[in-house]
């Protein structure tokens, strides 16, 4: 019959938090185990949070349009009293989860404390207090005698955690987080504008006092901690709270991401298709002061995971693109004849399976396309899977469903499979898994307009091939100007691992290959 | 009849039922965990059985008599006669009646008791052997585990527990004559507390120490007072000698030492008692198979939740590297690890660990000494006041010693204490309480004390650390 929490489970592999989007359940409804509860969109998906109890509502936690932390108490229940056992067995399994999380929120805020190394001057019931709510001790100034902190400042300090956690709309506030994920969200929300403030200044000291774990902090965020702003002058030195590292790692990140974006945003273009509605105002234009220069929209959500993921892929591959001309009139009269026949069958044949399947001819032929970089351990993997992952424009941003094994597949069946998930995508209904593993990414940016592109690599693989329109160009045959039909390729490589040549003799493969269609019978 | 070996299953296996294991598991029992306590030897484990209980049952006696027999100033005339085995059946059973305790408790908590030897099959069983042949042996599987082995007493070369005339600590503890002569090797806590017992109940006492004075680790001004209290008992106190060897005499044994120049020195005695330290249990149960590795010296390393590398074994108590080995320790790394597999937010985050030496007088201490605080960082104030400026000291006719304070000047905060004087290893409790609570001193010394109490003398060494103490003169 107890009062059981219920916590953002973690719905996706490494997704460390979830919009809550929609509650399908309010206080004082009946639920049983296993009924969705809320819909809680991830990174990349869409994803339906099932209860692990049976009872009755108690309380919701979390409003529609919060970004909750994995791990947070988004609803309480009560749990049902008839069904005693029944009930405590699904709580055994539904809190195993629930157990190791508060064993890791503990562990983060304990092994601040003990990286400290020294004396936290709070009563063991506060610090027991601060483990539970996921507080940093040393983060709390004390209110008790000599700064002692008591239950009410750990209580402030996580009750101000959440209020940050509530609040969705532009956010320029900074204190200590619950986890530095957290903190980071919110800092990037606050938008690029921080790095013209005063943080991002460097102080440039010989000497600075700062404690043990305010140094290691600094470690940790790659920050020279002679270069922070002081906090306060302690016996004529200037002093280093962990806060201003924080917050001057966050000012020097945001800088960074500015000039990332810069380029990002021309490169991008080529990429994301779907960028041309609302998005291009948080993307191109940042405002350039404070609150109300313009609309702000949150970057959150599959906007920001698009943004890290480009920004990551940028910063890490250095990217070189290849362009090309395909004259595809016979692949274009191939598929006139083909899509009758595939109607029949019941698929709807686009260009995309044709190209898949020289994409798949060609990177068998030239296996570092369709590798990976290990830098850890210093290793090119050479992938003996092909996943060919289809960029698809959606509303909310750019999605790649992956179309695993597609070498092992026949034509039709990439048809389907690729326009099953793409219509998906757009829904929003695909699961985080039919978006991973993907080793080589296609993206047709032709549907618009426009010739070539610089499309941004789907990292960690290593080359993304973009499609143009296929248009009617005058191309010269045999000593004749006659129009035929032209696809334009562009195709972008990490040229860490791909060199020059190699991505060129891989383009003349697929181009060969779309030339005449008439090979892939071969392959 | 060989019994089969069955596999039984456990959510929480805890090893070893000494103070550190039996409270765990309690513990563990109390939030409703399935668990399994393996001990094959007694409950109470070393504590209870061979170390601080009868130890302090010894000394309490010895005690006794002694001050019957020392108090003529009072007018009080007697030459008490002490029946050694009496007082060691005596002690006996306050063990006995302890250790059934224990027995009785982990029961009524609906703790599983298993009498054996466990050794690790893998990371998620053990086999226990139990003991006596032909008792067969069983497999257990667990989900969680927490090793409290504990430790053992160090033997050093030239002298080993089997010869009858080689005392442990543990076998000092059973003796049934005081002997006429004792060496004692190793001027530790441990060597210091026995020397003085059986110097007051009529041994003629020599220990042999190998560093420059007693009780390592503390303070020279507070081991001071128990080195001028022994010399006043009669014990020969002999440094920068490490013992040798022994040899049968006509009369007795002779025990050689000698110097770091390499000079021997010969003492006669009827036993010699070797407390040199005492060294963690891990190499009995194979924890290799369930991929642990103890270091060097057989220590384990934990995280502040007190879990090994293997993160659901855990291990409490003196296999715990980085910990004092010390039953109090134990107890509560053992309830840091049941309430963490129980899925509470816990951790072992004491601010200070207190301990207690029972010579004559007590130590107390807790905390940072004045060089410690230094150390990390303070700048520390101390305050002292001596037994001597005590009225209830001075009643008890024992006023050596004095009651030290250290707290850092800026905030007050209290850091530490040293209190080496009648019933220091209760008064230690106080200051311990607050330094957990980040009391300061001025809350120390606020706080009314009892008149007349040994007590008054924490709250009078705040006062002094402030420059406010009425019957010391302020620094």
């Amino acid at each position: 019959m107890a009062l059981k929490e219920f916590k953002l489970p973690d719905v996706g592999e490494g997704v460390a938090e979830g919009e809550l989007v929609t509650w399908h359940v309010a206080p004082g409804d009946e639920v049983t185990e296993d009924q969705v509860l809320a819909e809680v969109e991830t990174d990349k998906a869409l994803v339906d949070v099932p209860s692990p109890f049976n009872g009755t509502v108690k309380e919701l936690l979390a409003e529609e349009g919060d970004v909750v932390p994995v791990g947070d108490v988004i609803i309480t229940i009560q749990e049902d009293g008839d069904d005693e056992e029944a009930a405590e067995a699904a709580d055994a399994a539904g809190s195993e989860s629930a157990e190791s999380d508060d064993a890791d929120d503990a562990d983060g805020a304990s092994d601040d404390e003990s990286s400290s190394g020294g004396r936290v001057f709070a009563p063991p019931s506060v610090r027991r207090l601060a483990r539970e709510l996921g507080v940093d001790l040393d983060a709390v100034d004390g209110s008790g005698p000599s700064g002692r902190v008591t239950e009410g400042d750990v209580r402030a300090a996580a009750d101000d955690d959440g209020d940050e956690d509530e609040s969705s709309g532009p956010r320029t506030v900074q204190t200590n987080g619950k986890s530095a994920t957290a903190k980071r969200d919110e800092g990037t929300s606050a938008s690029t504008s921080a790095s013209a403030s005063a943080p991002a200044e460097s102080a440039d000291r010989k000497q600075t006092l700062a404690a043990p774990a305010t140094r290691a902090l600094a470690k940790e965020e790659g920050v020279d901690i002679d270069a922070v702003p002081a906090t306060e002058m302690r016996d004529g030195e200037a002093f280093v709270s962990p806060e201003a590292v924080q917050e001057y790692a966050q000012a020097q990140r945001e800088a960074q991401a500015a000039d990332a974006e810069a380029v990002a945003a021309e490169a991008d273009a080529g990429t994301a298709t779907a960028e041309a509605t609302g998005e291009a105002t948080s993307e191109s234009a940042p405002p350039e002061s404070g609150p109300g220069a313009g609309e702000r929209v949150p970057y959150k959500g599959v906007r920001k995971a698009i943004g890290d993921q480009m920004q990551r892929s940028k910063y890490t591959a250095p990217h070189v693109t290849h362009h090309d001309e395909v004259d595809v009139t016979e692949l274009v009269e191939l598929r006139e004849q083909l899509k009758p026949v595939a109607e029949e069958r019941g698929s709807r044949l686009t260009y995309m399976p044709f190209v898949m399947k020289a994409v798949i001819a060609a990177l068998k032929d030239f296996p570092y396309l369709n590798s990976q970089l290990d830098e850890e351990n210093e290793e090119i993997v050479l992938r003996d899977e092909y996943n060919i992952g289809v960029a698809a424009a959606t509303d909310a941003g750019l999605l790649v469903p992956v179309v695993h094994d597609a070498d092992r597949k026949g034509m039709l069946e990439l048809a389907d499979e690729m326009n099953e998930k793409v219509e998906k995508a757009r829904n929003r209904k695909i699961a985080p898994e039919e978006m991973r593993g993907g080793t080589f990414t296609i993206t047709n940016v032709g549907g618009i307009g426009g010739e070539y592109a610089t499309p941004i690599i789907n990292y960690p693989e290593v080359a993304i091939l973009a499609l143009g329109a296929i248009k009617e160009k005058p191309r010269v045959v045999d000593g004749e100007v006659v129009p035929r039909n032209v696809l334009t390729l562009s195709l972008s490589f990490d040229h860490r691992v791909v060199d020059g040549a190699q991505g060129a003799r891989f383009t003349n493969r697929v181009k060969e290959l779309l030339e005449d269609p008439k090979l892939l019978v071969l392959e | 009849m060989v019994v089969g070996d069955i596999a039984t299953g456990t959510e929480l296996l805890v090893i070893g039922a000494g103070p550190g294991g039996y409270v765990a598991a309690i513990r563990a029992a109390q939030n409703g965990i399935d668990t399994t306590l393996v001990e094959k030897d007694a409950y109470g484990g070393t504590c209870l059985n061979y170390g601080c209980i009868p130890s302090k049952a010894l000394i309490t006696g010895a005690n006794l008599a002694h001050e019957a027999g020392h108090a003529e100033e009072m007018g009080i005339h007697a030459d008490p006669v002490v029946d050694m085995s009496q007082l060691r059946d005596w002690k006996s059973g306050v063990v006995d009646q302890l250790t059934g305790g224990v027995e009785k408790l982990c029961k009524a908590n609906g703790v599983n008791l298993v009498e054996g030897t466990a050794r690790f099959k893998d990371e998620n069983a053990v086999r226990i052997a139990h003991g006596g042949e032909g008792q067969g042996s069983e497999t257990i599987e667990f989900e969680h585990c927490i090793i409290a082995t504990g430790s053992r007493v160090i033997q050093i070369p030239g002298f080993d527990f089997g010869d009858e005339p080689v005392w442990s600590s543990r076998d000092a503890l059973e003796a049934d004559t005081v002997p006429e002569r004792l060496v004692v090797v190793g001027g530790g806590y441990i060597g210091m507390e026995l020397s003085t017992t059986f110097a007051k109940l009529g041994a003629d006492v020599t220990v042999v120490e190998m560093l420059d004075d007693i009780l390592p680790g503390y303070e020279s001004d507070v081991a001071r007072v128990v080195r001028k209290r022994a010399e006043e008992l009669g014990i020969d106190m002999h440094f920068g000698e490490g013992a040798s060897g022994w040899r049968e005499e006509d009369d007795g044994i002779m025990v050689t030492t000698e110097t770091e120049d390499g000079e021997e020195n010969e003492y006669r005695a009827d036993k010699v008692l070797v407390a040199v330290g005492r060294s963690p249990v891990t190499d009995t149960m194979d924890i290799e198979s369930a991929g642990l590795e103890a270091d060097d010296r057989g220590f384990l390393s934990v995280d502040d939740r007190r879990r090994t590398d293997v993160e659901h074994i855990y291990a409490v108590g003196d296999v715990v590297e980085d910990t004092p080995m010390l039953a109090h320790v134990a107890s509560k790394e053992g309830i840091v690890a049941a309430e963490h597999v129980a899925g509470e937010p816990v951790a072992f985050d004491s601010q200070a660990v207190p301990a207690a030496v029972f010579t004559d007088p007590e130590i107390g201490t807790v905390g940072m000494t004045e060089a410690d605080a230094e150390e990390a960082g303070f700048s520390p104030v101390v305050g002292q006041m001596p037994f001597r400026a005590s009225g209830r000291a001075l009643t008890t006719n024992h006023a050596d010693g004095f009651v030290r304070v250290v707290a850092d000047e800026e905030s007050g905060f209290v850091l530490g204490a040293q209190i080496v004087g009648p019933e220091a290893s209760e008064l230690i409790a106080e200051l311990a309480f607050a330094i957990e609570m980040g009391a300061t001193l001025e809350d120390v010394a606020s706080t009314i004390h009892t008149h007349p109490t040994l007590a008054e003398a924490v709250m009078e060494a705040a006062e002094n650390a402030l420059g406010q103490a009425i019957h010391t003169l302020n620094r």
